[in-house]
């Protein structure tokens, strides 16, 4: 039964128009990211190695595809999540709004089986979502721009070889992959809370920038600091410290998918015990 | 009265200058070197700066006399603007004395010391120091104040007697570190010049180790 809802689910995720808009939107977004990440980029590296001009000469081009794919990931984890959010909760919304629920229900389905299938689907979903949106902003980038080393800037100027480079880009991405579903999930179970389109619109996008502000937060307690969901969404970011900090990696990670369980489980229990009507 | 007298001091000042010789020790350095024609050589580079953390690299040099040293790497590498004037041209470029300062003791061994002084402003070094292995004919270790880039030191290893190049050098640089705001490249990737505020000087160093010489000499 289940793999017939999944497959249910699939297609009527991808029968809707408003998710080849959001596929779409994506891409266009990319794109201006990526000409914008380019000017910008330019400055990015006049301001880090403005004070080694005066002792240095510079050979190789630090303004390639490997640095405009590391301003591509800062500038998409916000607006990346936003059309995820407006697509999986729709998954849920419309079919409150078009009464297709009852039809369903009406079917010998498993309320459980029913929700938890939406659940896995959108998690399918938003990882081939950061697929492409990797495989573009490489193919993009390095087509366009090459590939050489890249400079980034956390606490020190770190530089990485274009190999190392490219595979701490991919490692981010795949780590960013779990922000994502956070994200889609946790607008799922806004769907289920609140039924109505517009109201989980809402909801989902207070989430989302609440959430962006909370994790700039210096909240007073390290525990807090270390523990809520909201400063976990950047873990992505330990890929570029020169040695990567593997425990903390792992430990945001369980600790993100331990929230996403936990979220996906609030959806699942309010599902199955409110009334369909 | 005064005018003359202040004339008179000038000239005396003058031919002062000119009657200082260039270090004899110091020529025999510059005709060694140009005896070099052009060289090529592998290079393998690490960079020690506190705010900088950066993989060891590889380029090539390559060296054609009368003209500056080219570098060609496939990664992005920091070339020192000082330390690769294996001609001395820079010193030769415009008139300067040299003054003798004895000798010295370095790394266990004694070298002729002396400093270069230029006499002319467009030099762009205000003073320089030279530590010359007076029996080889080279120089192992040389700091030169600049006028605009700051204090440069460096240091120069030999594998042979006979060796008119270095094996490896250590240069020695002062630098600003940036201090740049927290969020620069994070979320937001809003840049603010303002912000960037510098914190005092700081000591790098770039080792360098010269491989597979091919040296074409006179």
């Amino acid at each position: 039964m289940i793999k017939a809802l999944l497959w249910a689910e699939a297609y009527k995720l991808m029968k809707q128009s408003r998710t080849w808009y959001a596929i779409a939107a994506v891409f266009v977004l990319e794109l201006i990211v990526l000409i914008s990440a380019y000017y910008q980029g330019a400055a990015v590296i006049d301001i880090l190695l403005n004070n080694l001009k005066e002792s240095f000469y510079f050979e190789g081009d630090l303004l390639n595809g490997n640095l405009l794919i590391y301003l591509i990931l800062n500038s998409l984890w916000f607006n990346f999540p936003l059309i995820l959010m407006l697509v999986i909760s729709g998954m849920i919304t419309d079919e409150y709004k078009d009464g297709t629920l009852q039809t369903v229900m009406l079917q010998p389905v498993q309320k459980k089986w029913f929700i938890l299938s939406k659940y896995i689907v959108a998690t399918v979903f938003t990882v081939l979502m950061v697929l492409v949106l990797a495989l573009s902003a490489f193919l993009f980038s390095y087509l366009i721009f090459g590939k050489s080393d890249l400079i980034v800037f956390i606490g020190k100027l770190n530089f990485f070889n274009a190999v190392e480079a490219e595979t701490r880009l991919i490692l981010a991405f795949l780590n960013g992959c779990i922000s994502m579903i956070f994200f889609s999930l946790a607008s799922l179970t806004f769907g289920v809370i609140f039924r109505d389109t517009l109201k989980t619109w809402i909801v989902s996008v207070l989430f989302l920038i609440v959430s962006n502000l909370l994790l700039k937060f210096d909240f007073k307690w390290e525990l807090i600091n270390k523990l809520f969901y909201a400063k976990l969404n950047d873990t992505w970011q330990y890929f570029f410290q020169y040695e990567i900090p593997w425990n903390i990696i792992l430990r945001n990670n369980l600790l993100l998918v331990g929230y996403i369980v936990g979220f996906s489980a609030i959806g699942v229990v309010i599902f199955n015990k409110k009334d369909i009507g | 009265m005064k005018m003359s007298r202040n004339l008179l001091l000038l000239l005396l000042g003058t031919l002062s200058a000119l009657a200082q010789e260039v270090d004899a020790d110091l020529l025999k350095v510059k005709a060694k070197m140009d005896s070099v024609q052009s060289f090529e050589a592998g290079i393998i580079m690490d960079v020690d700066i506190s705010f900088i953390n950066m993989p060891t690299k590889e380029a090539t040099i390559s060296y054609q006399r009368g003209e500056s040293v080219k570098f060609n790497s496939d990664d992005f590498i920091l070339i020192p603007k000082r330390g690769f004037d294996f001609s001395l041209e820079e010193f030769f470029r415009h008139p300067f004395i040299t003054v003798d300062r004895g000798i010295e003791m370095y790394q266990g061994k004694s070298y002729k010391y002396i400093n270069i002084i230029p006499n002319s402003k467009k030099a762009d070094y205000a003073i320089a120091s030279l530590l010359i292995d007076t029996l080889n004919y080279r120089i192992v270790r040389s700091e030169i104040i600049t006028k605009k880039e700051g204090a440069f030191t460096v240091n120069m290893k030999y594998d042979s007697d006979s060796a008119a190049l270095p094996a490896s050098m250590t240069v020695e640089f002062e630098v600003e570190e940036v201090k740049i705001p927290l969020n620069f490249m994070g979320r937001d990737t809003d840049i603010d010049r303002k912000q960037i505020r510098t914190e005092g000087k700081k000591t790098g160093q770039i080792y360098l180790q010269f491989q597979n010489y091919r040296v074409n000499n006179l």
